[in-house]
């Protein structure tokens, strides 16, 4: 009962920021309102048992990679941008997807298949720390191997991180270019 | 449903405990210039007074009143430049996160009580889950953009520097803090804070287990909290102020509220992971409740001798004083034989009730449905004891964070970069990899 009570609280403000982070013309408020949607989203993680993966959410996402965003935006200093349009050519990428996920809703929600219709128990323990990690890094032969996986994707990060920095450095240390404020290049 | 019993009772009561990191603001503030004063030799602020009885000064602690009706009266002016919605809102969200932040923190061991659905556990943090300590640093990490907004928003170029340092070093840092405390959650095996503190009470205390971890970890408070030698986001002698530049009156108090209640959490935290948190040797929590009168009266006991210390030193004073030249001498005089009055009179309340605890209590467990637990007035007075001890615990780890402040000299800001990344980081990972091959070993 009152978890339903607080389900619509999140999801209301998670709905309501959402929008927001389509309809501002402002990055630092469409950045705000898009870790408002992730504070919600986190919220409902913790309403259907999975306080761990609720606590990432805040952590990640909310907590580091909007944080660089935000960095990002100010250091770019976009704030003078006051007038940028709300949908542009990059906008039509998101048609597709938010189509299929729209379908995929209807489809189980309204019921045209039967055979997907949700069930699920949310006492049942699911995001829990031990669950996860066995999950993730279980080495047994029941497991999904994921624990592979997970090495790779950090060896990608790492290489991602790594190509950054070397472009980053050969831009600030080439001597010909004369230092100037704007950067037209 | 919900059910109105004792457990819940007491879970709803538990929510109090999201105060104790405000209670420490006034007296970190009092600490800091008091502490800075004897320092740097000399005496701080202690002339505001409450004009009573010859002028009470409480040792300076009065100077936080006039402070705060200066803040609260004072015009909060907005610069026609900022942004408006942001500039007002930023001050709001970290003193909102200090809040929330102590949910995760033990004040106190699990208890047993009697419910309506037979014996309920009830522990000592506010929110009892199993992320434990990472729903802390989820949160303490979005405390950081109260500092970015209000420095985006104050529309000012020292100001959006300072919330660019600010964003940099948060960023930085979480990354060595996260790593430098992973050491102790291998050991323990839980990121539960209650767990870690049992983990303590039954082998050693953390700084003892991860001695190198406990150092690293205090250094990314320090960073992690805006301190010196880190305070590079506010960085007076080259960006003025940083990002609250813009900012006055109580909105700039907020900010000052903010930074100290921060403080309070980060020092809470240390205590709790490094210090043993509500542990003490040989006062396990069973021990503190089959004694809880012995326990209880020499509490009190210690507390009694620290008021009549007081009570000496403010005879001492009035005796001096009356041999100087001064003008308010025979105002302070009174004050002085107030004091002395007063503590003598604590101290002597303080040792009755002691020895009347010590004399007369003796907790016995009752039977509850087969099973033998304490009641809840041992519980309770168990949770009195245990809280003083994190909060005297805590108050040491402040009084480290000042000492730190006016110790070192501040860093300059790609130094404070090379730290982070150069050496914490990497010094961090090292002590993680060995605790983990260690406990491997250990655990198997």
């Amino acid at each position: 009962m009152i978890a339903q009570v607080y389900f619509w609280i999140f999801a209301a403000i998670a709905a309501a920021c959402a929008l927001g982070v389509m309809l501002s013309r402002h990055p630092i408020n469409g950045a705000m309102s898009l870790i408002g949607t992730m504070v919600s989203l986190a919220g409902i993680f913790s309403l259907i048992a999975s306080p761990f993966m609720a606590t990432l959410q805040v952590l990640v996402y909310a907590g580091a990679v909007m944080m660089l965003v935000v960095f990002v935006i100010m250091v770019l200093n976009c704030a003078k941008d006051h007038s940028t349009p709300l949908f542009d050519g990059a906008g039509l990428f998101g048609v597709l997807p938010a189509a299929a996920l729209g379908a995929l809703l209807v489809r189980v929600f309204v019921g045209l298949d039967k055979q997907a219709t949700v069930a699920m128990n949310p006492q049942a323990p699911r995001g829990d720390v031990d669950a996860i990690s066995k999950t993730l890094f279980g080495a047994g032969q029941h497991t999904g191997g994921w624990a592979l996986l997970f090495l790779a994707v950090g060896i990608l990060l790492l290489t991602a991180i790594v190509g950054a920095v070397l472009l980053a450095k050969r831009h600030l240390d080439s001597p010909s270019e004369p230092a100037t404020i704007e950067g037209g290049h | 449903m919900i059910e109105f019993d004792l457990p819940f009772i007491l879970q709803c009561a538990k929510f109090l405990l999201a105060f104790v990191p405000l209670c420490f603001i006034p007296i970190l503030i009092w600490g800091e210039r008091r502490g800075a004063s004897l320092i740097q030799d000399r005496l701080g602020p202690n002339r505001a007074n409450i004009p009573l009885l010859g002028g009470l000064r409480l040792f300076g602690l009065v100077q936080n009143a006039p402070d705060g009706i200066k803040l609260f009266t004072k015009e909060s002016f907005i610069p026609k430049h900022a942004h408006k919605f942001w500039y007002i809102v930023a001050p709001m969200i970290p003193l909102c996160i200090a809040f929330l932040t102590p949910s995760v923190i033990p004040w106190f061991a699990p208890m047993a009580v009697e419910g309506a659905k037979g014996i309920a556990n009830v522990s000592g943090q506010i929110l009892d889950a199993d992320a434990g300590v990472l729903v802390l640093f989820a949160l303490s990490g979005l405390s950081v953009y109260g500092v970015v907004l209000g420095a985006w928003a104050s529309n000012s170029k020292y100001a959006l520097m300072g919330g660019m340092r600010a964003s940099a070093m948060m960023i930085s840092y979480e990354v060595s803090m996260g790593l430098s405390v992973a050491g102790i959650f291998l050991i323990v095996g839980s990121f539960s804070l209650t767990n870690i503190v049992e983990w303590q009470a039954a082998h050693v205390w953390g700084i003892v287990a991860q001695p190198l971890g406990f150092v690293m970890f205090l250094t990314s408070l320090f960073a992690e909290t805006g301190r010196a030698p880190f305070d590079v986001a506010e960085g007076d002698s080259e960006i003025v102020a940083g990002y609250f530049l813009e900012y006055s009156a109580i909105r700039f108090g907020l900010y000052y509220m903010g930074e100290y209640a921060h403080i309070a959490i980060a020092s809470a935290l240390v205590s709790t992971v490094f210090l043993g948190g509500y542990h003490m040797p040989w006062l396990g929590t069973e021990v503190i409740r089959a004694n809880l009168g012995l326990v209880g009266g020499g509490l009190l006991a210690a507390i009694a001798l620290l008021c009549i210390w007081i009570a000496y030193a403010s005879n001492r004073w009035s005796n001096i004083y009356a041999k100087m030249n001064a003008t308010d001498a025979a105002q302070r005089k009174l004050e002085y034989r107030v004091m002395t009055g007063l503590f003598s009179g604590l101290a002597v309340l303080l040792l009755v009730a002691g020895s009347a605890l010590a004399l007369f209590v003796h907790p016995q467990q009752v039977s509850v449905g087969g099973t033998e637990i304490w009641p809840l007035w041992v519980n309770l007075g168990t949770a009195a004891i245990q809280l003083g001890i994190v909060v005297a615990k805590t108050l040491f780890i402040c009084w480290v964070f000042i000492w730190v402040r006016w110790t070192l000299p501040r860093f300059r800001y790609d130094q404070v970069m090379g730290l982070g990344w150069k050496i914490l980081l990497n010094i961090a990972l090292v002590n993680l990899l060995v605790t983990a091959v260690v406990a491997k070993l250990v655990k198997g």
